[in-house]
C-alpha cells in the first residue's frame, strides 16, 4: 500500500512535470501575484497630515487575489484534462485505488503551488518593504518596514502561501466532481469572487455581511493576511484560514466519494 | 469504367449566400446543446436569486434616543421626495412672507459664518470642541417655494460656504454664479424674480450691475407661494476614505447669515416677516443653537441648519435605509460567470473535438464565422439577461419596499438604461468570451481570463483595502468600468458625500464606462479574427 | 475529362517536419480515386490544404478550379469527411446535420434525406456522443452528402467499420462514382480499397509515388511473371534459361519464370518435350503492389509519425 502510494505520487509528479502548461501556470502565479502586489503598494500613498489606518502588510499581499485565479486554473486542469482526453481511464487502469490517485494529485499539486506561492508572497512582501516607505509609510509615522521578523507579518506572508495551496486543493476537489474544465473553473472563481461582492452589497445588513466574511472561502481565508485591527475582524486570521481548509477538505472528501462511486 | 462519364450535376440547388445562413447555423448549434441552454437558464435564475437576496436579507434596525431598538418597516420615518420623485432633504430656517403673484425680492448678504463640533474633546470621552467654520455647502439666500411642505418645488439663489453664489431649484439643479466667499468687504447682492411659474435668479457684487444666473420653471407654484430669506447648513462629515473603504464621522452644523437692504416689489402679502424651521428643523443643541433670527431695521441675522438637496445614494450616507435599482442587479456577477463559461465553450468545445474544421470547411470565410458566433452568443445572452434583469428589478423593488426601504426614484429612462445596460454588459461579456476562446482555444484558461478581467478589478475597486483613488482608476481603465452602466443615481456636486466606486458611484458616465468594456471586446475580436485567419485550423 | 480537385506542387512544413514536399495530383470525375500511403505520408494534411483549413507554404490546391476559400457554399462543391469523431457529443446526430445544413442554406428536409442515405434513420435523434466509430463514420458521410456535391473527399472512411459496413461503404463509393461524381478516398490499408478504387494516388514522404489506374498498377506489380508447375524441374529450367528467361525455383515442383510471355513458355516446353502440369500468369494483389511501391516510404514512417498525430 505504501509502495503503491509512493508509485502514485511519482506517477502524478511525472504527469504534472511533463504537462506543458504547468511551468507557465506556476510562473503565472508568481508573476501576476507580485505584479498586482507591486502595483497596489505603488498606487497607495499616505500623504502627510492624514491618519492612515492602514494594514500595509495586507496591502502588500493584494496580489494573492489575482494569483489564486491562476492556481485555480492549474488545479482544475490537473484533473479535467484527464477527463477531456480520456486519460483518466489509463490512470485508473494503472492505479485502481482511486483515493490514492486523488491523494497523489493533491500532494504534488500542493507541493508545486507552495513552491510557486512562496516566491510569489515573498516577492510581494519584498515589494512592500521596498516601496511603502517612499509612499509615506515611514517608521516615523508608525509604519515599520515590512519584516518577517515581525510575528504578524510572518503569519500573513506564510499564511498567504498556505492560502494559495488550500485554494489549489479546493479547486482540485471541485474539478474532480464537475469534471468539465470550463464549468469547474467557473464554479471555483464564482465561489471565490462572488463572496466579497455579495458581502459588499449586504453592508446594510451586518448580520449577513459578517456571516459571509466568516464562512465564505475567500474572505475568511484572506483574514490570514490581516496584521492590524484584528479585534474588529469578523473572523480571526487562523480561524479564517481554518474555514478555507474546511472548504478544501470537504471538496476533496466529496471528490473522493464521487470518484469512487462514479464510472470513470 | 467509362471514359465518357459526364460529371455529376447536383440536384441540390445552392441557395443564395448570406450571412443570415451563418447566423442560423450558429443559432442551431447553440440551441441544440442542452447543457448550454440549461446553463443560460441557470445563469438567469442565479442572477434573479442573488439580486433579491440583499433586499430580502436586510434587517432595518432603528435606535431611537433612549428607547429600545426596533426593527423593520415600522421604525422607518418617511422621507420627503422632490418633484421628480427622488428622496430629498428639505430642512432650513426661513424668514418669509407669502408671495401671492408676480414679484421680486432683492437682498444684500454681508456675512456667512458657521460652526460645528469637529474639534478635539477637552476631556477624554467628552463633547468635541466647537470649530468656527462653514461647510462647503452651507447656504444663505433667497427662496421662493411652492409651499413649506417638505419636498415641495422651489427655486433659490444663495451664497454658499465655499462654492460661491449658486442658483438651485427643485433639489437636483445647480447653476454657478459669482465666485468667492462673502464678507462685509465683499458683499453679495441676490435677487429672485417671479413671473408666473418662472423664477429668475440674479447676483451682483455692488447692487448696481446685475447678472442673470438662470431661470427655472417651478411646478405647482400657486398664489400661496412662500418666499423669503433662508439659511441652512448640512451635516459636517469627516471622511477618511483611504483604506478599508471609508469611514465617516458625521456631526450637525449651523450657519448664520447677515442680510440687509431687503427690497420687495410686486404682489407681496402685507404681513410681518415670520421665522420658522421648515421640514422639521435642523440639529440644534446647547452648544449649537439655531433655528432663529434677529431683525434690526432691515438687517436680518438668521441662523439655520439642515439642507435643501437630494439625498445621495450609498450606504455610507446617514439617513433612511435607501435602495437603488442597481442593487437588485448584483446577481449580474453570477450570470457573468455563467455567460463566460457558455460563450467560451461555444468556441472551445469545437476546438477540443476538431469540430472547428467542419465549421470552417462549411464556411471558409473565417471572419464571418467569428462574427456569427459572437452575434449569436451576444443575442442569446442579451435576451436572457434582459429577462433576468427585468424580473430581478421588479421583484427586488417590491421586496425592498415591503421591507421598509426607501427606493430611489429615478426617471423611467434611467431604469431602462440600467436594466438594458446590464443585459448589454452580459452580452458584451459573451462576445469577449467568444473572442478569447478563439485566441486561447483552451476552455479553462479562456473562462478564467474573462472572469478575472471583469470581476477582479471590480472587487479590488469596491471591496478591498486599496484606496478609493485606485478604485476610481480601476473602474476607468479596466473592463470593470462597464458597471458604470448600472449606476442609477448621479453624483450631486452640490451635496458632500462619498462618491466612490465602493459606494456605487463610478468615475465614468454610464455609457462611457460601458464603452470601455466594448473597447476591450472589440480588441479581442480583432485579435481573434486575425489569428483565426492566419492559423491552420 | 476536367479535373475536379487539382493539387499542384504543395509544400507544407510544421516546424522542422516536412509534411508535404511538392504534392501534385488531380482527381477525375466518375471514378473512385484511392489516396493511399503509410501513416504520416501527408494524406490528411493534403486534404486539410484542399479544404482551406491549412495554408500551404507553396503550391495551390483548387476545387472546381477555384481555391476552396473562394467557394460560397462549399458543401455544394465538395463534401468531405475528415474526422468522424469531430462532433459535439451532447448534440443529436440530426441536429449536428441541421446546423451544417443551415450554414449552406439547406433545410431539415435535406437533412432527413442524407440520414436515410447513410442508414441512420433509427438513431438520428440520439446524442452523437453515444455513437460507435462506425456510426460516426456514417454520420460523417451524411454530412458530406448534405450539399449533394459533385466531389467527395473522405479521410479513412473505413476506420472502425464492421465487415458489413465495409461492404456497404465500397458499394456506396462505387455508386457515387457511377453517378459521375469524383470521389477521393484516403486509406493506409490498400485491402480496404480492393474492388472500390479505379484510380490510385500513392503517396509517401509528402509526395506522390505513383498516380495510376488500378489495372496498370496491378500489371506492373505482376511484372509478367509466370508460375510453372512441372515434375521435370531441372529440364524446364535449362531450356527456359537458354531462351533468355529468368527462372527461380519456388517449390519442389514449381518455378517462377519472368522475361517470357506464358504463350512463349508453352511453345518452348512443347518444342523440347518437357512435361508440365500447370502454367499460370502471376497476379499480384493490390496489397502486394502497394507494399512494393511504398517500401521506402514505410521505413520513413517513424520519422513522420509526429506529423500524423497532429
Amino acid at each position: 500500500m505504501s509502495l503503491a502510494a509512493g508509485d502514485a505520487l511519482r506517477a502524478e509528479w511525472t504527469k504534472l512535470r511533463t504537462s506543458p502548461g504547468t511551468i507557465w501556470l506556476l510562473a503565472g502565479v508568481t508573476v501576476l501575484t507580485v505584479a498586482l502586489s507591486t502595483a497596489a503598494v505603488a498606487a497607495t500613498s499616505c500623504p502627510a497630515g492624514i491618519a492612515c489606518p492602514a494594514d500595509p502588510t495586507r496591502l502588500s499581499l493584494t496580489g494573492v487575489e489575482f494569483g489564486q485565479a491562476v492556481v485555480a486554473v492549474l488545479a482544475v486542469l490537473v484533473i479535467s484534462t484527464e477527463y477531456s482526453t480520456g486519460m483518466i481511464r489509463v490512470t485508473l487502469a494503472a492505479m485502481p485505488h482511486r483515493g490514492a490517485v486523488l491523494a497523489a494529485k493533491a500532494a504534488v499539486l500542493t507541493g508545486a503551488v507552495l513552491a510557486a506561492g512562496a516566491v510569489a508572497v515573498l516577492g510581494s512582501a519584498l515589494a512592500g518593504r521596498l516601496i511603502l516607505p517612499g509612499q509615506g509609510f515611514t517608521a516615523a509615522r508608525g509604519f515599520a518596514p515590512l519584516s518577517l521578523a515581525d510575528e504578524a507579518t510572518l503569519r500573513a506572508v506564510a499564511g498567504s502561501d498556505l492560502y494559495l495551496a488550500l485554494i489549489a486543493l479546493l479547486s482540485l476537489g471541485i474539478a474532480a466532481i464537475v469534471r468539465d474544465s470550463a464549468a469547474s473553473i467557473g464554479a471555483v472563481l464564482g465561489l471565490l469572487y462572488l463572496a466579497p461582492i455579495i458581502a459588499h452589497a449586504l453592508l446594510a445588513s451586518p448580520h449577513w455581511y459578517n456571516r459571509i466574511q466568516r464562512y465564505a472561502p475567500m474572505p475568511a481565508g484572506l483574514a490570514i493576511q490581516s496584521t492590524a485591527g484584528l479585534a474588529h475582524l469578523p473572523i480571526g486570521p487562523w480561524a479564517g484560514l481554518g474555514v478555507l481548509a474546511g472548504w478544501a477538505a470537504a471538496a476533496l472528501l466529496a471528490a473522493s466519494i464521487t470518484l469512487r462511486l462514479r464510472d470513470a | 469504367m467509362t471514359a465518357t462519364m459526364t460529371p455529376y450535376r447536383p440536384r441540390q440547388q445552392a441557395g443564395r449566400d448570406s450571412f443570415a445562413q451563418l447566423l442560423h447555423a450558429e443559432w442551431t448549434k447553440f440551441r441544440t446543446v442542452s447543457g448550454w441552454v440549461i446553463g443560460m437558464v441557470v445563469a438567469a435564475l442565479a442572477m434573479i436569486a442573488l439580486g433579491l437576496f440583499p433586499a430580502g436579507a436586510a434587517d432595518i434596525a432603528c435606535q431611537s434616543a433612549g428607547g429600545p431598538a426596533s426593527h423593520g418597516k415600522a421604525c422607518v420615518s418617511p422621507v420627503p421626495s422632490g418633484p421628480a420623485g427622488e428622496p430629498v432633504t428639505d430642512s432650513f430656517y426661513l424668514v418669509g412672507r407669502p408671495l401671492t403673484g408676480n414679484g421680486s425680492i432683492t437682498v444684500r448678504l454681508t456675512s456667512l459664518t458657521g460652526k460645528y463640533p469637529g474639534g478635539r474633546a477637552s476631556t477624554p470621552g467628552g463633547q468635541p470642541a466647537m470649530i468656527h467654520g462653514l461647510q462647503p455647502w452651507s447656504k444663505a439666500g433667497l427662496i421662493i417655494a411652492a409651499s413649506t411642505k417638505p419636498g415641495s418645488a422651489y427655486a433659490a439663489v444663495m451664497v454658499t460656504g465655499s462654492n460661491g453664489v449658486r442658483m438651485q431649484y427643485d433639489y437636483t439643479h445647480d447653476i454657478a454664479g459669482l465666485r468667492g466667499a462673502v464678507s462685509s468687504a465683499s458683499a453679495r447682492w441676490l435677487r429672485l424674480t417671479r413671473s408666473g411659474p418662472t423664477i429668475t435668479g440674479y447676483d451682483s457684487a455692488d447692487g448696481v450691475h446685475w447678472t442673470r444666473i438662470g431661470a427655472a420653471t417651478v411646478p405647482g407654484l400657486t398664489a400661496a407661494a412662500r418666499a423669503g430669506l433662508f439659511v441652512t447648513s448640512p451635516l459636517h462629515s469627516r471622511i477618511t476614505s483611504d483604506f478599508g473603504g471609508s469611514s465617516g464621522q458625521i456631526m450637525p452644523s449651523v450657519a448664520t447669515g447677515t442680510f440687509d437692504h431687503v427690497a420687495l416689489t410686486g404682489a407681496w402679502q402685507n404681513a410681518a416677516w415670520t421665522g420658522r424651521d421648515v421640514g422639521g428643523g435642523g440639529n440644534y443643541s446647547e452648544q449649537l443653537t439655531g433655528g432663529k433670527y434677529r431683525q434690526a431695521g432691515d438687517r436680518f441675522v438668521v441662523t439655520g441648519s439642515g439642507d435643501i438637496a437630494p439625498i445621495p445614494a450609498g450606504h455610507e450616507y446617514p439617513g433612511p435605509p435607501t435602495v437603488t435599482v442597481e442593487q437588485h442587479l448584483i446577481g449580474a456577477f453570477a450570470a457573468l460567470i455563467g455567460v463566460a463559461i457558455i460563450a467560451a465553450l461555444f468556441v472551445t468545445a469545437e476546438y477540443r473535438r476538431g469540430l472547428i474544421r467542419l465549421t470552417l470547411a462549411a464556411s471558409p470565410r473565417r471572419g464571418r464565422v467569428l462574427a456569427a458566433k459572437a452575434i449569436v452568443a451576444a443575442a442569446v445572452t442579451f435576451v436572457v439577461g434582459l429577462a433576468a434583469a427585468v424580473i430581478a428589478v421588479t421583484a427586488g423593488v417590491a421586496i425592498a419596499r415591503s421591507q421598509g426601504f426607501v427606493i430611489y426614484h429615478v426617471p423611467a429612462l434611467t431604469v431602462v438604461r440600467v436594466v438594458a445596460g446590464t443585459a448589454a454588459l452580459l452580452a458584451v461579456t459573451a462576445v469577449l468570451a467568444v473572442a478569447v476562446g478563439v485566441i486561447l482555444r483552451r476552455s479553462a484558461v479562456a473562462v478564467a481570463v474573462v472572469i478575472v478581467a471583469i470581476v477582479l478589478p471590480y472587487i479590488l475597486a469596491v471591496a478591498s483595502i486599496l484606496p478609493a483613488g485606485v478604485g476610481e482608476w480601476l473602474t476607468r481603465l479596466t473592463p470593470a468600468a462597464a458597471f458604470a452602466v448600472q449606476q442609477s443615481v448621479p453624483a450631486y456636486p452640490q451635496v458632500t458625500a462619498i462618491y466612490t466606486p465602493a459606494n456605487g458611484y463610478f468615475p465614468l458616465a454610464p455609457w462611457a464606462g460601458f464603452a470601455v468594456l466594448c473597447g476591450y471586446a472589440a480588441l479581442a475580436v480583432g485579435v481573434a479574427a486575425v489569428m483565426l485567419r492566419r492559423r491552420d485550423a | 475529362m476536367e479535373a475536379t480537385i487539382e493539387v499542384t506542387g504543395v509544400r507544407k512544413r510544421f516546424g522542422s517536419t516536412v509534411a508535404l514536399d511538392g504534392m501534385s495530383f488531380a482527381v477525375q470525375p466518375g471514378q473512385v480515386t484511392g489516396f493511399v500511403g503509410p501513416n504520416g505520408a501527408g494524406k490528411s494534411t493534403t486534404m486539410r490544404v484542399i479544404l482551406g483549413l491549412d495554408a500551404p507554404d507553396e503550391g495551390t490546391a483548387l476545387v472546381d478550379g477555384r481555391p476552396y476559400r473562394d467557394l460560397r457554399h462549399p458543401l455544394h462543391h465538395v463534401g468531405s469527411l475528415l474526422d468522424a469523431s469531430a462532433v459535439q457529443p451532447s448534440r443529436t446526430a440530426r441536429n449536428h446535420l441541421l446546423w451544417l445544413a443551415h450554414s449552406q442554406g439547406l433545410t431539415g428536409r435535406r437533412v432527413d434525406e442524407v440520414i436515410e442515405l447513410a442508414g441512420l434513420e433509427t438513431v438520428a435523434r440520439r446524442k452523437a456522443g453515444g455513437y460507435s466509430l462506425g456510426m460516426r463514420q456514417r454520420l460523417g458521410i451524411a454530412a458530406a452528402m448534405l450539399g449533394d456535391p459533385p466531389v467527395l473527399m473522405m479521410d479513412e472512411p473505413f476506420n472502425g467499420m464492421d465487415p458489413e459496413g465495409i461492404v456497404w461503404m465500397r458499394g456506396f463509393l462505387r455508386s457515387l462514382a457511377a453517378e459521375g461524381r469524383a470521389v477521393l478516398v484516403s486509406s493506409h490499408l490498400m485491402s480496404e480499397l480492393q474492388d472500390a478504387a479505379d484510380h490510385l494516388v500513392v503517396v509517401g514522404r509528402g509526395t506522390v509515388i505513383a498516380d495510376t489506374s488500378v489495372a496498370d498498377l496491378l500489371d506492373a506489380a505482376s511484372g509478367g511473371r509466370v508460375t510453372l508447375r512441372t515434375a521435370a524441374r531441372s529440364e524446364a529450367m535449362t531450356v527456359l534459361a537458354n531462351q533468355g528467361a529468368t527462372v527461380a525455383a519456388t517449390d519442389r515442383d514449381t518455378l517462377t519464370v519472368s522475361g517470357l510471355a506464358s504463350e512463349r513458355i508453352v511453345a518452348i516446353l512443347g518444342e523440347h518435350s518437357v512435361p508440365f502440369s500447370e502454367i499460370s500468369a502471376h497476379r499480384a494483389s493490390l496489397e502486394e503492389a502497394y507494399m512494393e511501391l511504398t517500401k521506402d516510404a514505410v521505413e520513413f514512417r517513424a520519422r513522420t509519425a509526429q506529423e500524423a498525430s497532429r
